[in-house]
């Protein structure tokens, strides 16, 4: 904004040199952006199968046959268990390691490097890894398990646990994460309110509720919308681990989408899937807002 | 708790609160840890030890798991391609979106909000919902399965252009006007005076798109078809499944992560603060 005194002075720069610095960001960004969100919309009132050069549109049929799908709602149900499932364990322990590492020690660092670290390793990597541990014969987690004189599971094998397992490795990328983002929001609490705090006899616990979160809300409001987005879109872990089985247990909606689209080539469905994630991103982050508004202090 | 001014509590209470301490950062750090531990010494074992549970370290370490994947396997191969494809995305993300992120702060027309609500807009979408249109596109441009599809369709990070334009915020107006009146242009305001000053943003920009690039795996994945062009990520996958080899060379298959591993395990441990101060520095969230 331009200060109001200076306003006569106000005057636009060169339209040359202005689409000069905007186009190589924004060609891309229309071409490869905002056409394909537009087009998808498109493609979800149509018929096509990709292999025929000519489609019909077919109105909302694609909505409702998605409607009256009991995979639909499957795969639904899923993405909410997936993304609850990841949200509040990741949210929650990192605020505690956050809290525990907050102030540096001896150790602190190599500490943060080890729960940071998973997060800038490749998901497909180490989710190779987890299938090994989660082998039912001879996988360590069953190891483990029955030298703590529990039965073991099956993991990745059954769909009473798959889920379970593809949260659990979920988790642990995101971790570190949420960890980072809460350390620093702890540093910008200013001392002045623990002071002020401690005067009116808020400590521990009180302190925690009464000073720490409130001051720390946008952070986890901040992640709360990342994390939902990111669960939302998970896929590397779960084309890895389950691909989406067994019998569907771990199917999202993205995993749905990519099944629709590029197994079944079924582009009309699978662009009525891609549809009501984006609406599903926009209700919530929308809703999100609303809520924040309650909760978080600027 | 373990807060500020909260140490006047009884001794017994502090010897509860440190060993609680210990016992919540030692098993994290462990669950953390493990995975990455019991790959490298899952990857150093031959396949009897990998068969039996009881013994955790290898008998005697397999070197020659490793040497294998190096000298003997497509990996190195995956390695060299998701490195040079990310460092061009990467370079051509940073003009691209230092441009932009320039002309949103320092340009005045009559555009510019509306610019900034539209790039804003996209930033929540999820992406995946782009990739069947942009399949289609590259598809029609005679580009899958090409160096050049992977590359031309990443060269805009929205994220590095809040980024850079949380950066560039920063700095004060006259600094850049008081360029233009010494005529430099609006292009080399750009390069000699603003980005020299928030070195520490493009950094990060650099850092973590690289790391994101890096790791790709769905997009990548349903463009590319022939292994010359696989990054890491979905040649691991296609090492991890080969021949219905499905989990019967573990040792191998653990060497070969191991290799993509470890040397992004270094390469963090030499960069870790710039993700981190990116990451939940000023420059990540603001209200």
């Amino acid at each position: 904004m331009a200060k109001p005194k200076r306003k006569y002075k106000r005057r636009y720069d060169n339209t040359a040199t202005v689409l000069l610095f905007i186009l190589p960001a924004l060609i891309p960004l229309i071409v490869f952006w905002i056409y394909p969100i537009l087009r998808t919309i498109w493609l979800s009132f149509t018929n096509w199968d990709y292999i025929s050069p000519t489609y019909k549109i077919v109105g909302l049929k694609n909505y409702l046959s998605l409607l009256r799908n009991p995979r639909f709602y499957e795969a639904l149900g899923h993405t909410v268990v997936f993304t609850a499932g990841t949200l509040f364990p990741s949210i929650i322990l990192g605020l505690i390691l956050a809290l525990l590492l907050v102030k540096n020690f001896r150790g602190s660092g190599i500490l943060k490097f080890i729960l940071f670290s998973p997060w800038i390793t490749p998901t497909v990597a180490i989710s190779i890894v987890w299938s090994w541990i989660f082998k039912v014969d001879g996988g360590i987690a069953n190891t483990i398990l029955t030298a703590l004189n529990m039965s073991p599971l099956k993991w990745i094998n059954s769909s009473d646990t798959a889920m379970m397992s593809v949260i659990i490795v979920t988790v642990w990328k995101s971790l570190g994460y949420c960890m980072i983002f809460y350390l620093s929001a702890l540093e910008r609490v200013p001392g002045e309110l623990y002071e002020a705090g401690a005067l009116d006899g808020a400590y521990g616990w009180r302190q925690f509720v009464d000073i720490t979160l409130p001051s720390i809300s946008p952070t986890t409001f901040f992640l709360m919308i990342i994390t939902m987005v990111n669960s939302l879109q998970a896929y590397d872990q779960i084309q890895v681990l389950t691909q989406g089985g067994p019998s569907g247990s771990t199917r999202t909606l993205l995993y749905m989408y990519y099944q629709l689209g590029f197994n079944e080539f079924n582009m009309g469905q699978a662009t009525a899937v891609a549809v009501v994630m984006i609406l599903l991103t926009v209700g919530l982050s929308v809703i999100q807002f609303k809520v924040s508004e309650k909760w978080v202090y600027y | 708790m373990n807060t500020r001014y909260s140490d006047n509590r009884p001794l017994p209470l502090r010897i509860l609160a440190l060993l609680g301490k210990i016992l919540i950062l030692g098993s994290a750090s462990i669950f953390t840890a493990f995975p990455f531990i019991w790959m490298i010494v899952s990857s150093l074992k031959t396949k009897a030890d990998i068969l039996n549970t009881d013994i955790f370290f290898p008998t005697e370490p397999q070197w020659n798991n490793i040497t294998s994947i190096l000298f003997n396997s497509p990996i190195p191969r995956y390695i060299f391609n998701s490195a040079w494809v990310s460092l061009v995305i990467v370079a051509l993300q940073i003009i691209s979106g230092a441009m932009l992120a320039y002309a949103l702060v320092f340009l005045k027309f009559r555009t510019n909000k509306i610019l900034f609500a539209v790039v804003m807009a996209t930033y929540m979408l999820p992406v995946a919902a782009t990739y069947i249109p942009s399949y289609i596109i590259l598809a029609d441009w005679k580009m899958l399965d090409s160096f050049r599809g992977l590359i031309i369709s990443s060269t805009v990070s929205i994220f590095g252009i809040f980024l850079l334009r949380q950066g560039f915020m920063q700095i004060p107006k006259g600094l850049v006007e008081a360029a233009r009146m010494d005529g430099a242009s609006h292009w080399r305001a750009l390069w000699e005076v603003v980005a020299p000053m928030t070195k520490a943003s493009f950094i990060t920009f650099g850092l973590m798109n690289f790391i994101s690039t890096y790791n790709n795996y769905m997009w990548p994945s349903l463009i590319t078809k022939s292994s010359e062009y696989f990054l890491v990520s979905q040649g691991l996958r296609a090492f991890f499944i080969r021949d219905g080899a499905y989990g019967t060379e573990w040792a191998l298959v653990m060497a070969a992560s191991a290799v993509v591993v470890v040397p992004l395990l270094v390469l963090f441990a030499f960069t870790q603060k710039w993700f981190i101060n990116g990451i939940g520095g000023e420059t990540g969230i603001k209200g």
